[in-house]
């Protein structure tokens, strides 16, 4: 697709892009890819908000172990590594980095860095479970955070301001959904890959650009017919799906399976809601990142992904889930004991769970599973 | 007549006349806990082993905790109802409905046990791989605390709960077995909710928020109580569960004190922090009417022994602190008093011991701030500027920073502690790998020789201090 190349080419030359922009005094804001941080802010300020969304890398994992123990989530410690050794250059070239605080694990990362480097780090909570105590500290939260970009950037979020980025951003969101659900249909017009490439892209790519591009893909898909056969189709679903980890995606194709949906807490943008602009903005920022938002897998209770995760399995007609978790994420290790009763019981579906330290040693026997898998679903 | 189990009973601080009425009761629990005459000579070996049955204070601490096994395991069949919570625990909350009704028991039913199953009979393996094979397998990092929870509930030792207390301000993993749990029984559950985002520097401030967060979603569980018990919280029981915590916390921060003048070492931590764990692992209106007295009855013991120079290690031993000792296997914390050294404190002890100028009652307001000052639910930077101050106020030569690895909120902090303690006191930190709650893999045998060296290393310095 023409819209790929463009996002590639783009993206080939960002970081130059964003040098220049910092020189020319625009501040760069990066945050953890977990989907509670709402950019609208950032851009409202006249920054530039960055995702940081780079994983699977085994040697940033190693590097970490200078810093923690191993027990902590394999794309936390990347980012740990990634932190510490300047490997990532968009961590080098943030001003801020924001760390909405979900679990034990991102608060691993904004510890580790905040006492290692001389990042600026801002955390806020987000609260683990839904009511109006815990809306009103998320609110509180995001609240603090636009007062320290308008500090940062010496930029007023004004309302009008900040009604442009909710447009922006939720045209972005619109599309990324229009292109998902396009994939409900038989066979996936667009590939996982393509798909998630486009999503990663949405975390470093200039908005403007970005929904440019997803237009165009938007409208390459709707011109151009659909694939003539399709293999099992498989929900990926799992707590971490980082930029550059990309072997679950790459064995499953391999195998003959097609992954039409994804769904994680990390690594893929939230696109399902959108920013309703109208009243107290900061509320309706709140109410979509927060409240209408499906929660990870750390939240409490559970059922609303779970039930989330049934839906999507239903909706887009797959024969099997595929379940990534990384080590050490106890609380996707957790529900991976129990989900497949509940999938089970709601779908007859079948579920296979897999696990990755981010080491290549691990390809070999993943690949074997996978590949049992796909084939035990194709009969 | 006597009973294959008398004499195990006595050497716990059960009078003669106690253990005829308590029979049936005890019968019928070891019968549910497959505990047979076997078991009794193993844990008569054990808890002499282990524990300094000498002092009286120590047997009835043993005594407190098989009182409150036995309540734990015949709650249901006694007409109780149940309420359950977890580690790390936030205590108000259970002490206050504790005191507004005698028919809930309120009781960590892991930590009981652990103090149990584990120091007194040694018999906690099978409660663990019953967990573990009940979904929080080995291997992944998961809480052994919570594998001991599913394991004694899928083993039928302890009853499934009327309501469950499960929190997410500090630890993630303790709610996540609670829904496991859930998702099998079907118990209600709430949520106590939390936000540990400050940053590093940040403590002791803390935000005004993150106390009305965490106070109002402490509060949420009187209004549960009332809702799924029909418990009905008066001011009176806010009263009186303050009132229980605060003797309880009294006469623990006497015997830390203790401890803090005594060299050599009265006694093991080992009984230290089974005495400190009356604060939290149960509110059993038991705990609240004998503890303090037990603790104090204790606390007259060792200053008979400080007052006689009699030590469980040389004096003049090097001081270390450690970050806690383990909940079910003493061994594992005696070793390092084996190797030399004198351990008067845990960091998690003094935090349970924190004394706050006033709390007349109970509120989720008052606790939340009380546990944002007291450190480690502030965050990481709280809990590694609290241990640096207990180094100087313990005087002591060295830290043992044995994190139990399943633990993620202590685990993250396995170098970072090491990195700002040294630096900021100057005494040296062993970060020890740990596991608080199982020592099948982390036994006192494969931890040794790394105390071994450190404490080599702290006598070396000690010296060398001296010329």
């Amino acid at each position: 697709m023409e819209a790929m190349h463009k996002l590639s080419a783009h993206l080939k030359t960002r970081l130059l892009d964003l040098s220049k922009a910092k020189e020319g005094g625009r501040k760069i804001v990066g945050y953890t890819p977990g989907g509670y941080l709402p950019e609208e802010l950032v851009l409202a300020s006249g920054a530039i908000p960055i995702g940081l969304v780079r994983g699977g890398d085994h040697s940033m994992v190693e590097l970490a172990g200078a810093y923690i123990c191993r027990w902590i989530d394999t794309f936390c410690r990347a980012q740990i590594g990634y932190g510490v050794s300047g490997e990532d250059p968009y961590y080098n070239i943030v001003d801020l980095l924001v760390v909405p605080m979900t679990d034990n694990h991102s608060r691993a990362v904004m510890d580790v860095l905040d006492y290692n480097t001389d990042i600026e780090i801002f955390p806020f909570g987000v609260p683990h479970t839904k009511d109006n105590l815990a809306l009103n500290y998320y609110l509180h939260g995001i609240t603090r955070l636009k007062t320290r970009l308008e500090h940062l950037t010496g930029v007023e979020v004004t309302a009008p301001k900040l009604s442009e980025a909710i447009n922006l951003c939720n045209r972005e969101r619109e599309l990324l959904r229009e292109i998902s659900l396009m994939r409900k249909s038989q066979p996936a017009p667009i590939s996982s890959r393509d798909f998630v490439a486009l999503n990663h892209g949405s975390f470093l790519a200039d908005k403007q650009v970005m929904v440019d591009v997803l237009e165009s893909v938007y409208k390459e898909l709707k011109e151009r017919g659909l694939p003539s056969d399709e293999g099992p189709r498989i929900l990926l679903t799992g707590s971490t799906l980082a930029l550059g980890d990309s072997k679950v995606l790459d064995l499953t194709e391999e195998a003959g399976g097609v992954i039409v949906i994804e769904e994680f807490a990390e690594g893929i943008r939230p696109y399902w809601e959108s920013v309703k602009p109208d009243g107290d903005l900061m509320k309706a920022l709140a109410d979509c990142y927060f409240m209408r938002r499906v929660p990870p897998a750390w939240f409490r209770p559970d059922i609303e992904r779970l039930d989330f995760l049934v839906k999507l399995a239903k909706d887009f007609n797959v024969s099997g889930v595929i379940w990534y978790q990384l080590m050490y994420r106890e609380s996707y290790k957790t529900e991976s004991y129990y989900f497949p009763d509940i999938l089970e019981r709601e779908t007859g579906l079948p579920m296979l769970t897999v696990e990755s330290d981010y080491d290549p040693a691990e390809v070999g026997p993943l690949r074997t599973r996978i590949e049992t898998f796909i084939e035990t679903i194709r009969r | 007549m006597a009973e294959y189990y008398d004499e195990l009973l006595k050497l716990c601080g059960f009078a003669d006349d106690e253990i005829e009425k308590e029979r049936p009761r005890i019968e019928k629990t070891f019968r549910k806990l497959e505990l047979g005459p076997e078991d009794m000579k193993t844990a008569e070996k054990w808890v002499r082993q282990n524990h300094d049955v000498e002092l009286m204070g120590v047997r009835k601490l043993l005594w407190i905790w098989l009182k409150e096994l036995i309540d734990l395991v015949l709650a249901k069949d006694e007409g109780k109802r149940l309420l359950y919570y977890g580690f790390p625990t936030i205590a108000g909350p259970a002490s206050v409905v504790a005191a507004a009704s005698e028919d809930v028991y309120c009781v960590c039913p892991d930590a009981v046990l652990c103090y149990t199953m584990g120091q007194i009979f040694n018999k906690l393996t099978p409660i663990l791989e019953a967990g573990e094979e009940n979904g929080l397998p080995a291997g992944h990092g998961l809480c052994s605390l919570l594998q001991i929870r599913v394991g004694g509930m899928v083993k039928g030792i302890i009853p499934v709960p009327d309501m469950v207390i499960t929190s997410s301000y500090n630890c993630d993993m303790g709610s996540k077995a609670d829904e496991l749990l859930h998702q099998r029984y079907g118990h209600p559950a709430v949520y106590v909710d939390g936000s540990m985002d400050s940053r590093w520097g940040e403590f002791p401030n803390y935000l005004p928020q993150r106390a009305d967060y965490l106070g109002g979603q402490l509060e949420k569980v009187f209004d549960k109580a009332k809702e799924i018990l029909g418990v009905e919280v008066t001011a009176e029981a806010r009263s009186e569960g303050a009132t229980r915590n605060r003797e309880l916390t009294g006469a623990l921060r006497q015997l830390l004190e203790l401890m803090k003048e005594a060299d050599p070492q009265p006694i093991s931590i080992v009984d230290v922090e089974v005495a400190r764990r009356l604060t939290s692992g149960s509110a059993g209106r038991r705990i609240a009417t004998d503890g303090p007295n037990i603790i104090a009855a204790l606390n007259q013991e060792i200053k008979d022994r400080m007052d006689r120079g009699i030590g469980v290690v040389e004096k003049g031993a090097p001081r270390v602190i450690i970050c806690m000792a383990h909940f079910s296997d003493p061994s594992t914390t005696h070793m390092m008093e084996d190797c030399g050294l004198s351990i008067p404190a845990t960091l998690h002890a003094l935090f349970a011991a924190r004394i706050f100028k006033t709390t007349p009652f109970i509120s989720g307001e008052i606790l939340a701030k009380e546990q944002l000052e007291r450190g480690p639910f502030h965050g990481s930077c709280g809990e590694i500027t609290r241990a640096a101050e207990a180094v100087q106020e313990f005087n002591a030569d060295g830290v043992i920073w044995n994190y139990s690895f399943n633990c993620r909120p202590i685990a993250l902090t396995s170098h970072l502690l090491k990195q700002f303690v040294e630096k900021e006191t100057g005494i040296p930190v062993l970060s020890l790998e740990f596991d608080w709650y199982d020592s099948r893999s982390y036994s006192a045998a494969a931890l040794r020789t790394k105390v071994e060296t450190f404490a080599e290393m702290l006598r070396a310095r000690k010296a060398s201090a001296k010329v």
